[in-house]
């Protein structure tokens, strides 16, 4: 992400794939782990974009939607939401209306 | 640098733009809507689009969320980039050779997606990067309009976004 004035350092590197789940495990062991859903940085957005995406989609306080924004710029991904595969398929469609780089994942 | 949002008491915002300014808001439906309709595999056009899942053993579920979902998205692009048109037809003209845009509350989401949507595709041509300093410009830069143009929409959104935090729950 950027700022207006003062465009910080680091280039952010493309998300590398994801480790692909073992098909042999049981299918039904996993289906109450969440869904996250992952915003990436990007050298675009506008941090300040970014915590009022986060504040207007999900109601955040400003307070945690800085902190989510500042680890995506720091750490190059934040998990924003989790919740059903349905939930994070709608979550992931609206960051991206807004034009925010987000993934969804299995969790661990 | 003079474009300024002013909000006013029933809720709409103003904003005063050079003639320069304008016409360079004017042109980016135009080259959005190219964007939008052009080669799905066009990076910029990618960058806008992206996937949900890189899990490539998600790949049909990728590809039935983009079906559900990717008309809706070009659709409400669609739908913004009308708006900004119908708000820039209504401009005023004002002194000095400028124009005041008034963008009713129902628009402002409009303006800011097409600003930032035109930031993301011009960003993505140009190459940006979190290193690229678009503070001191090389005019032998066959490239130098562009970042110019992306600089001057960065500050345009930020402005704008300034004045919509004010909006949010600080």
């Amino acid at each position: 992400m950027s700022a207006p004035s003062a465009p910080t350092r680091v280039v952010p590197a493309p998300p590398a794939p994801l480790e692909v789940q073992e098909p042999e495990l049981d299918e039904s062991v996993g289906t109450d782990r969440p869904w996250l859903v992952i915003v990436w940085n990007d050298p675009v957005n506008l941090m300040s974009y970014v915590v009022y995406v986060l504040q207007k989609l999900f109601a955040y306080s400003r307070e945690k939607a800085t902190r989510l924004m500042l680890e995506v710029h720091h750490d190059g991904k934040a998990v924003v939401s989790d919740g059903s595969r349905e939930k994070a398929e709608a979550d992931v469609a609206r960051l991206h209306a807004h034009g925010l780089w987000a993934t969804m994942e299995h969790s661990a | 640098m003079t474009a300024r949002f002013t909000r006013r008491r029933d809720g709409r915002i103003d904003l005063t733009l050079e003639r320069a300014e304008a016409d360079l808001i004017q042109g980016l439906p135009e080259q959005l809507l190219a964007l939008y309709e052009g080669e799905r595999t066009d990076p910029a056009r990618e960058r806008l689009f992206p996937r949900a899942y890189l899990d490539p053993t998600e790949e049909e579920a990728e590809i039935q969320w983009e079906a559900l979902v990717h008309p809706d998205l070009l659709a409400g692009r669609l739908a913004a980039l009308q708006q900004l048109r119908a708000s820039l037809e209504d401009a005023e003209p004002a002194r000095r050779d400028r124009v005041v845009v008034h963008i009713a509350p129902d628009d402002v989401n409009a303006w800011l997606s097409v600003l930032n949507d035109a930031r993301l595709a011009l960003g993505s041509r140009l190459g940006v990067t979190e290193d690229t300093d678009l503070a001191q410009l090389d005019p032998s830069d066959p490239e130098s309009a562009g970042k110019a143009a992306y600089a001057w929409l960065t500050y345009l959104q930020g402005e704008l976004i300034e004045t919509l935090l004010g909006d949010l729950p600080g």
